[in-house]
């Protein structure tokens, strides 16, 4: 019998919800164990990291990653996968693009660290205590992996070959993704395992949409009637749609929820915040400045609404210190 | 000592600014100086990019309001300035580093002086420094 190939299924900073998705391949997944051995897979198998280390360089055929890179072992296990796998998936938003936790990106690593610590109305912290990467207990010495200064996409980090967007990818393009690896039908490296055109493309909603949209108000999804029918921009609600990439199968819109652009720019688009500002300008109709200037006023938090999901993988990257 | 100046990208309409003179003499005057169809061509995309390259300031001359020759070119640019305006802080930018300046010059003789004066108010905000910012991991340690 031939020898199985091996894969890596592994999370950096991750929520866990990439493994849940995984998870839901549900038969499939005894068809994939059936076609490969899983070497390390820490939310479903007992596996440790000595035993990848001891792998030879490129004897992993995949390394599927997810999440970003915050600290010192995040960065370590990245540079540890990407020298014992042929190919690496960079899994989710999160290894993608940086995902939500990348808006810390916002902040500088003391800022954080002072809310979370200290001044938070939930916390008493009169000790000031903050953690400390190194302790001693009982005389032996102790370390913590130290927080990196910014979060980053694992592109950043290491060389990708493959991503596959989503907060989390959904099932049928995982499916897709890890037949294709198996089978060897992969499209040139560097490609997005996902389609290229914008979400709108394949929105239930887009045939709603008017032919010209003129914005006088921007509104919060609870201050407008439920309409599963009517594209929100056209009712004021800001949706990244237009600028982001098609393949999550719209499930925000059809819960009567907007885009909020978890699968990152579409193809040939570095800056899914920039485009999508530019296009959100272009629909505010307004007479003179303070006009336009009183419409903007009603976008709470436009870098972190525009960057939601790819402030470390942003032309302008972290807050400039 | 040496005196900080700016690098100012200068974007700039071909139908309002400087169309009556020859653009080879323009940039001699104006060292960062990017002609373009028309101010409405400007996207928040260019804006970041020149300062990831290293710009101080970015300044955008389009037509004057009401004049553009695509309809309304300068009118979108200028949204999309004050929309940016209100993004840049968020990244750590002063807005004052994005200007828009609407009106018209075919001899394009302001130009020079509408970029020095830019230059003036960006001067005590010291270089950007986009440049040397590394997305390369950093242990705060």
């Amino acid at each position: 019998m031939a020898k199985k190939r091996k894969i890596a299924i592994y999370w950096l900073g991750s929520c866990g919800g990439c493994d849940e998705a995984i998870i839901d391949l549900n038969e499939s997944l005894l068809e994939l164990a059936s076609e490969v051995d899983i070497a390390l897979w820490p939310i479903a198998i007992d596996a440790k990291y000595a035993s990848i280390e001891r792998l030879g360089d490129r004897e992993l055929a995949l390394s599927i990653i997810h999440g970003n890179v915050r600290n010192s072992e995040h960065e370590e296990m990245a540079h540890l996968l990407r020298r014992k796998s042929q190919v690496v998936l960079a899994f989710g938003t999160c290894a993608c693009f940086g995902g939500t936790s990348g808006l810390a990106n916002f902040l500088k690593p003391n800022e954080i660290q002072n809310w979370v610590y200290g001044e938070a109305p939930t916390v008493v912290n009169r000790a000031k205590t903050r953690p400390q990467a190194e302790t001693t207990v009982g005389g032996n010495h102790l370390t913590l992996p130290v927080l990196l200064d910014q979060v980053h996409s694992l592109n950043q980090v290491i060389a990708v070959d493959y991503y596959l967007p989503g907060c989390p990818p959904p099932v049928d393009l995982i499916a897709q993704a890890v037949r294709a690896v198996i089978e060897g039908k992969l499209p040139p490296r560097g490609s997005f395992l996902a389609p290229h055109k914008a979400l709108c493309d394949s929105c239930p909603r887009n045939s709603a949409k008017p032919p010209k949209i003129e914005l006088t108000h921007i509104r919060r999804i609870h201050e407008v009637d439920e309409d599963s029918a009517t594209c929100f921009l056209a009712r004021g609600v800001i949706c990244l749609g237009p600028a982001t990439r098609d393949g999550c199968g719209a499930t925000c819109l059809s819960i009567n929820t907007p885009c909020s652009g978890c699968f990152g720019p579409v193809e040939g688009v570095d800056d899914s915040g920039a485009k999508f500002l530019s296009a959100l300008a272009s629909l505010i109709r307004a007479q003179s400045d303070s006009e336009v200037s009183g419409i903007l006023d009603t976008i709470p938090d436009p870098a972190g609404c525009f960057y939601r999901f790819t402030q470390p993988s942003s032309i302008l990257g972290r807050h400039r210190k | 000592m040496t005196t900080f100046e700016p690098k100012i990208v200068c974007f700039s309409c071909n139908f309002g600014w400087g169309y009556l003179t020859d653009p080879e003499v323009r940039e001699m005057q104006i060292k960062h100086w990017i002609p373009v169809v028309c101010s409405g061509k400007i996207d928040a995309t260019h804006i970041l990019k020149a300062f990831r390259s290293g710009a101080d300031g970015v300044l955008i001359l389009g037509c004057v309001d009401g004049d553009c020759h695509f309809q309304d070119g300068n009118y979108q640019t200028r949204k999309k300035v004050q929309l940016l305006q209100r993004v840049l802080p968020s990244f750590g930018i002063d807005p004052r580093r994005v200007r828009i300046e609407l009106s018209l010059d075919p001899e394009g003789n302001s130009i020079r002086k509408i970029v020095e004066d830019m230059g003036r108010d960006l001067r005590p905000m010291g270089p950007l420094g986009m440049k040397e910012i590394s997305a390369k991991p950093v242990a705060t340690r």
